[in-house]
């Protein structure tokens, strides 16, 4: 399994001299692209060693280095080695690029990515809403976006349960009940 | 509810009453994570029926609305809707941690804390997840209520329909819904 690793590694620097590739951890190999190259760098990854299914498009938000970072799943139903290409964007003002073209399942995975990130592809102008109705705010999913807060403001608490504190015995003293002896010890102070 | 001279149900409502307890409608129709404690509950192991609790297709055929679990913003859009479609009386059961307080999705961006202020719960189970044999316990609870004549949630909501609609539009924002009249 590691030496075809290796092979696929050793390849793809050959094949993709522009793109650092690093073997990551078990089983998975890992390539940098720049945006620039991306949806070259994928179809070439398509056509010629075979990795012909997208698994998944997945975001991270880098805020420290006000940056997103894509990372494209790819499957090779032969060689059954899993590769990450990763490319990273401006976060303010940014733009991916729509792989549509080769993989058609990625729209919902740039829809989503479009809700949750707030960020736009080309290509894939005005998607329709994939999960959220009506949302005015923040994208939700950005680390900038306060979801506590979000939630204190716009839903109600129950009084009394704003907090993580314990309150069975406030319920089990409401019907008389005692609480078994087995669940005192995990009783929050 | 009618209530005769003596401050107690009149022998009409306890007939009334006596068929609506032992003939539960429930919709079949699940939110979150709770709707797959009900195929154990209706089926042979617990066997709900015996209680004339039934599942039915359609709001217009059903009494009881069973919300089993955390409800999005979205979801609860048709949530209400399909409670106003359901015909008198009607009944709601708040089913899990996540309809009393919001459960662990407390500090969630997208999903209701406490379900009572959007309309009215005559039962609420609590646990995540309860197991068949609190949710049937929650629905001799219910007919309890109705024997005694207090599960009437539906009452108040067409008296404070107000106060439950304003609560309901803070949340939706987009309100594109027929509005009923009672």
């Amino acid at each position: 399994m590691s030496d075809r690793i290796q092979d696929l590694q050793k390849s793809l620097s050959e094949g993709l001299p522009q793109c650092s590739v690093e073997i990551r951890r078990h089983g998975g190999v890992e390539l940098i692209s720049s945006k620039e190259n991306l949806v070259g760098v994928l179809a070439y990854l398509r056509e010629h060693f075979g990795y012909r299914h997208l698994s998944h498009i997945s975001c991270v938000d880098w805020l420290e280095q006000n940056q997103f970072e894509l990372v494209y799943i790819l499957w090779n139903y032969e060689s059954r080695i899993q590769l990450f290409v990763k490319v990273r964007l401006a976060r303010v003002n940014g733009s991916g690029i729509s792989v549509r073209h080769l993989w058609p399942q990625a729209d919902t995975y740039e829809r989503e990515i479009a809700e949750m990130y707030g960020l736009p592809f080309d290509g894939n102008e005005n998607p329709r809403e994939l999960i959220l109705e009506d949302w005015d705010n923040k994208p939700p999913m950005r680390r900038d976006f306060d979801t506590r807060a979000y939630s204190k403001e716009a839903f109600y608490d129950r009084p009394g349960r704003e907090d993580a504190k314990d309150v069975r015995s406030v319920i089990s003293g409401r019907s008389g009940e005692e609480i078994p002896e087995i669940a005192i010890p995990y009783t929050r102070k | 509810m009618e209530i005769n001279d003596k401050d107690t149900l009149t022998i009409v409502e306890h007939i009334k009453n006596f068929a609506r307890r032992h003939s539960l409608f429930v919709l079949a129709y699940g939110t979150g994570c709770g709707a797959i404690e009900i195929p154990p509950t209706m089926t042979s192991r617990y066997d709900a029926e015996r209680f004339g609790i039934v599942g039915r297709a359609t709001p217009r055929q059903a009494d009881v609305l069973l919300i089993t679990g955390y409800l999005s913003v979205k979801t609860l859009k048709r949530v209400i809707r399909t409670y106003e479609q359901m015909q008198d009386p009607k009944y709601v059961i708040g089913f899990g941690s996540c309809t009393i307080n919001g459960g662990m999705y407390w500090d969630s961006y997208n999903t209701i804390k406490v379900l009572d202020q959007y309309m009215p719960v005559d039962v609420y189970i609590n646990g995540c997840m309860p197991r068949p044999e609190s949710v049937i316990s929650g629905f001799i609870k219910l007919q309890q209520l109705i024997k005694a004549g207090k599960a009437d949630g539906w009452k108040k909501y067409q008296e404070n329909l107000d106060w439950y609609r304003a609560n309901q539009k803070k949340v939706i924002k987009n309100w594109n819904m027929p509005d009923y009249n009672w």
